[in-house]
């Protein structure tokens, strides 16, 4: 077994931000490329009005007032209120657009990463806490869509601002824009140290995060555990001190992250005094009074958006560390999957075979199966029977292809499984578990689950059968009362009867019930079996069941000890032989009758 | 509904030192904004007008020096809204956490894991998010628009009472768009949490969806709930998108004004020029706050329709009232039902229960044995107060549960529940879940008991394998065996085993009742079961059908009375009988 993450212990990360991923984002972007150009286009006409109003201004000051031209004052007033007529329009354009890519974009990379989620094993479900993969797929990529639309659109505007200022400035004064571009080393250098920090302070902050998602939701699925030990104290000092992690990991990312502001903002200040430095030394000589004025101005219209650029930085930084773990996720490749040249598994009559079968978690884990070999025949039902561990579970996982088999084959009607498409062979092959989900919704919608256009009246007939009916109809709202995940008020065996349902309606060729019955009762079981005789003809079928009553109707008994098939055949003859089976079955008689 | 910010103050309030401070912080940097365009102001008039060129490098050193330190200012108050937001976030979640702890059954039963997982993470957010960042913004915003409008004043007071004329205007808009933002921003945290519940569903129940080949239906079902959450953004957007332009549009006007009116003064000679330069100078002093009040709205109303859903968790009330006594005196073990009703509180129509009476001694074992939903589980709960009968009374050493305290009940009765759930963490550590401080020897000896120890000295790493969470990657028996083995350890003086043995084969299942016989001795025992082999050797066994004890007795006296016990003995008996030539059938009747 691979290691398993537990919620107090921080995930390692497989691979770090890079070039490449930044290409990977702009792919993501690509689809929209035609609205974040016009969403541009309306920032930079929205800007003229920006840039309009001191010019106008500059107009009044200079011509309209000294000559007292009231009629010119009134046109610079209704220009410039037509520009701002235009500059609201353009802005109402941005918001819609920029909020509409931006959450498109959020269901893009979603689908793209859910996607990718339910390609991948039980495996990877097994070894990390839910918690912190439910937080990648929503709360991390939630902090992505303001950074991808608005950030790079007004990044883009900035980084125009910039260069048309730089060109005035320097068609007003070369030498002083070089002397006012003097302090941009210190700011790359400054932009740099803070990056290195950022990162490795968000990176901590982000696992912090994903624990507390963790701890949080593996106390309320587990809830009843923690009350039922009267543990509730202890939680809440798990949880405070995860939270205070947090807390502590937080407060040292902001400290490193507001740090890049106060410095831009001083730089920015230091070179303006240069400038009135320089300038006043040699005003009149190289430099005008008006042209001192109006640089100044211009280097401030030149830092703006340096900080807007900066902070965009800061944020983008931010983002490095979240969509590292998102593309780790969508990288995640699963152990099964489709081969390339799969094709789909056309409907079977359920011939099954296992050849010299053998399975290994890892290349150098122990042997769970070791050369098993068997052949059902369409129709037959087959046993497995064998003590807890012995491989019964494992051959149930290898037959629906959760895991491919390690060497040996598996064929179905002749076909190896491991050609075929998972859909294919999973939608031909039903499988009732040992673990029983109640996905929150209607009873009604928990049996349709298994044939998803299967009408109300197939839906009822399924729940006849699997004995479901009974009680559900005592239930207030019927087939229509909503149940929560983990059953809620249901009881474990109820849970197990609407699971059955559900695999029933499926109506698959080949029926897998592993351990189907255990919480059901020995009445409701006989009832279920009577069904259940109906049901299992025509179809090839496996039963995993402890109770050995269960299974004597059976045409082939397997009886599975430490991964090998140690006795096979029916269940006279297997009584006949007084091997392993007729042990257990004779133990399971004395225990009952205990006549000891 | 109670004031949000009153409510979000309880938790500031805590770190009031610091908000003070960050206070006064505030207020020195906003009125310090204006020093640097005067000493621009003074280089101008006096440096280059008036050649006083000594004054050069003071000023420029004062300038500099004003701008460290009102950075640094600013980066200070940052900072300690920053850590108060963060005290708030931390004592909020704990209440919140802690309430989650307390509140009982029937309130989980309401509410999806997603949806509560949302209000623990993305609400308390929007929380911290107006605590850290809208505070200060809007305290600078506000102290900007007062300093503005002292200063402008002071320049030319019929103008700046020109401009001041646009407030209310802008007072009316934003009044109206909080009042939309509201709603709309509650419906984002509803789609929100219902996203969270979805996808939190296939995770956990991952192995359905894989084996139903549900994949290309969850995506589907997953893109609707997307879509619905983007329509909802957009909504909000839609918003924004009437009142924010319209905002900034009357900000901006103010500079049409001043440019209008300003000159129209100039010209009339109430004014002068270097006034009007000055004046505009400082416009954006006023202009931004108006510009930004949109956006606080925005934050404003965010954060109020997060507290809504924060608020019903925090005052949610368990329905069960708590016990007046505090106190944790030892249970003997004895148990008594006194004409107990029940029926669970979301279907009070449908009895559950009825009429259950039966009294167990201290030390003694009791069976159950019942149909798929008779009540057996429901039953158990009543013990341990999970819920409370709809009528009569549990008697535990004499004494109604509802005069127990919690903690009493709870850590001297032990239910080893149908629902295993093991915790992502080593099985040493959920083994001693209820009983942290218990030794390694107990821990190995009550392991052996449940038969667990071989195959946790099996695993790779023994005790120290970590198990995933809910104990997937384990098999259903050895599930069954760990969490018995942590009932064990708890070592309660009543044990609840609600069919803990099912999954486990009978050999294994009657060994583990024989090592249990030994350390249960004097400890009252419920054995939920349906299997006769696990029940036959209790003192006592009540059989339950549809709500009702029909039957009690021991294995000898229901076999005897013919009934539903007898009947489901030969049941099991029988499937075992037919190539044993009938040998049950005869032991049965003369049993």
């Amino acid at each position: 077994m691979t290691t398993r993450n537990t919620a107090n212990q921080d995930e390692t990360l497989k691979r770090h931000f890079n070039w490449h991923d930044y290409a990977r984002l702009g792919h993501y972007l690509r689809p929209y490329t035609v609205r974040l150009v016009l969403v541009l286009g309306s920032i930079l006409i929205g800007n003229v009005a920006v840039v309009l109003g001191p010019f106008l201004m500059k107009l009044a000051i200079d011509q309209a007032i000294p000559q007292r031209n009231l009629p010119q004052l009134g046109a610079l007033g209704a220009v410039f209120f037509i520009s701002l007529l235009i500059a609201w329009a353009c802005f109402r354009y941005r918001i819609w657009a920029i909020t509409a890519i931006g959450q498109n974009l959020l269901i893009d990379m979603r689908t793209d990463l859910f996607t990718n989620l339910q390609r991948l094993p039980f495996a990877y479900f097994d070894t990390r806490p839910h918690g912190k993969i439910l937080i990648r797929v929503v709360n991390y990529i939630n902090t992505l869509s303001d950074l991808l639309a608005n950030g790079l659109v007004n990044l883009i505007s900035d980084v125009i601002s910039v260069g048309v200022t730089l060109a005035f400035m320097f068609a007003i004064n070369w030498r002083l824009t070089l002397d006012s571009l003097g302090l941009i080393p210190l700011l790359i250098i400054w932009a740099y140290v803070v990056q290195k920090k950022q990162r490795t302070a968000f990176r901590e902050l982000s696992n912090k995060q994903s624990n507390l998602n963790a701890y949080l939701h593996e106390s309320i699925a587990g809830i009843k555990v923690t009350q039922g030990f009267a543990q509730e104290a202890a939680a809440t000092a798990n949880f405070d001190a995860i939270a205070d992690d947090n807390r502590q990991a937080y407060m040292r990312a902001v400290k490193i992250q507001y740090a890049l502001s106060p410095g831009v903002q001083n730089i920015s200040t230091l070179t303006t005094a240069l400038i009135y430095f320089i300038g006043i030394q040699q005003l009149g000589v190289v430099v005008s009074t008006g042209t001192l004025i109006a640089f100044i101005g211009y280097v401030n219209n030149f830092w703006n958006p340096v900080i807007n650029i900066g902070n965009f930085y800061n944020s983008l930084i931010t983002a490095t560390t979240y969509l590292e773990r998102i593309f780790e996720t969508m990288d995640e490749q699963p152990t099964v999957r489709d081969a390339d040249d799969a094709f789909d598994l056309p409907p079977v009559k359920g011939d099954v075979r296992f050849r010299n079968v053998c399975f290994q978690y890892e290349a150098d884990g122990p042997l769970i199966l070791d050369h098993v070999s068997f052949h059902a025949r369409p129709g037959q039902t087959i046993a497995l029977v064998g003590p807890t561990g012995a491989g019964k579970s494992t051959i149930i996982n290898l037959l629906a292809r959760f895991y491919n088999v390690t060497s040996g084959q598996l064929t179905i009607d002749n076909v190896d499984s491991q050609r075929v498409t998972l859909a294919s062979l999973r939608s031909q092959v039903g499988v009732m578990q040992q673990d029983t989900f109640i996905f929150s919704g209607t009873i009604m919608d928990n049996i349709r689950y298994g044939r998803l256009d299967a009408s109300d009246a197939d839906v009822l007939r399924a729940a006849k059968v699997a004995r479901a009916d009974d009680f559900i109809q005592t239930l207030p709202a019927g087939y229509q009362t909503v149940v929560q995940e983990h059953g809620g008020s249901l009881s474990a065996g109820q849970r197990q009867l609407i699971a059955f349902a559900r695999v029933l309606l499926a109506d698959p060729r080949i029926l897998i019930l592993d351990e189907a019955t255990a919480a059901i009762d020995t009445q409701t079981e006989a009832l279920l079996q009577a069904g259940l005789a109906e049901l299992l003809k025509g179809r090839t079928s496996f039963i995993v069941a402890h109770r050995l009553s269960t299974i004597r109707q059976a045409d082939q008994i397997l009886v599975i000890d430490h991964g090998q098939i140690v006795e096979a055949g029916r269940h006279a003859e297997l009584m006949a032989q007084r091997g392993v089976y007729y042990e257990l079955y004779d133990s399971q008689y004395r225990l009952l009758q205990a006549t000891e | 509904m109670e004031n949000p910010y009153r409510w979000i103050w309880q938790y500031a309030r805590r770190s009031r030192w610091q908000i003070w401070l960050a206070s006064g912080l505030i207020i020195l940097n906003a009125v310090s904004v204006v020093v640097v365009p005067l000493i621009g102001g003074l280089l101008v008039d006096q440096v280059i007008t008036q050649r006083h060129l000594e004054r050069l490098v003071p000023l420029l050193v004062t300038m500099v020096g004003v701008t460290l330190l009102r950075t640094i200012m600013r980066y200070g108050y940052i900072m300690l809204w920053e850590r108060v937001g963060q005290n708030a976030l931390f004592d909020l979640r704990h209440d919140l956490f802690a309430k989650l702890q307390s509140l009982d059954y029937p309130f989980f039963t309401r509410v999806t894991n997603g949806d509560l997982m949302a209000r623990l993470t993305g609400d308390t957010d929007a929380i911290r998010h107006f605590l850290c960042w809208v505070t200060y913004n809007t305290a600078e915003c506000l102290l900007w628009f007062l300093t503005a409008i002292v200063v402008m004043a002071r320049i030319s007071w019929p103008l700046t009472v020109a401009l001041v004329l646009v407030t209310p205007l802008i007072g009316w808009l934003t009044t109206r768009m909080s009042r939309e933002a509201h709603q709309v921003f509650f419906n984002i945290r509803q789609s929100f949490a219902r996203l969270n519940a979805m996808v939190e569903e296939n995770i956990s129940g991952n192995r359905v969806v894989r084996a139903f080949a549900r994949e290309s239906y969850e995506i589907h079902k997953f893109q609707q709930y997307n879509q619905d959450y983007r329509d909802q953004n957009m909504a909000s957007a839609a918003v924004s998108r009437r009142y924010l332009p319209a905002l900034d549009f009357l900000a901006a006007c103010l500079a049409v004004i001043v440019l209008l009116f300003g000159s129209w003064l100039v010209i009339q000679r109430q004014m002068t020029l270097g006034d009007l330069v000055a004046f505009n100078g400082f416009l954006w002093l006023l202009n931004q706050p108006m510009r930004m009040s949109g956006w606080l709205i925005n934050d404003i109303q965010r954060f109020s329709a997060a507290t809504i859903k924060i608020k019903s968790l925090l005052e949610a009330q368990p329905t069960l009232t708590p016990a007046q006594s505090q106190s944790a005196p030892a249970i003997q073990g004895a148990v008594r039902f006194e004409h107990v009703d029940f029926a669970f509180p979301d279907a009070p129509a449908v009895p559950v229960l009825m009429d259950i009476d039966f009294a167990v001694q201290p030390g003694q074992t009791v069976g159950i044995l019942g149909e798929t939903g008779s009540g057996k589980t429901t039953l158990m709960n009543l013990i341990a107060r999970f819920y409370d009968p709809t009528r009569g009374r549990v008697l535990v050493d004499g004494r109604d549960v509802r005069h127990w305290s919690e903690a009493a009940l709870r850590n001297q009765i032990t239910i080893v529940t149908q629902d295993l759930f093991l915790f992502s963490d080593s099985i040493n550590d959920n083994i001693n879940y209820g009983n942290p401080v218990a030794t390694p020897a107990f821990i190995r000896r009550m392991a052996t008991v449940a038969d667990a120890h071989d195959f946790i000295t099996a695993l790779a790493d023994g005790y120290d394998t970590v198990v995933g969470e809910r104990g997937v990657g384990l098999s259903g028996g050895q599930k069954q065996r760990i969490s018995l083995t942590r009932a064990l350890v708890k070592n309660p003086r009543i044990l609840i085993l609600d069919d803990t043995t099912s999954a486990l084969d009978m050999e294994t299942e009657a060994t583990i009742q024989r090592r249990l016989q030994a350390v249960t001795r004097h400890k009252t025992v419920f054995i939920i079961a349906s299997r006769i082999a696990s029940l036959r050797q209790a003192d006592q066994i009540l059989v339950l059908r549809h709500g009702r004890i029909v039957a009690r007795g021991t294995h000898e006296q229901l076999i005897a009375q013919n009934g539903y016990y007898a009947e489901t003995y030969r049941r099991q008996l029988g499937a075992l009988t037919t190539t044993k030539g009938g040998r049950a059938h005869d032991h049965a009747e003369h049993g």
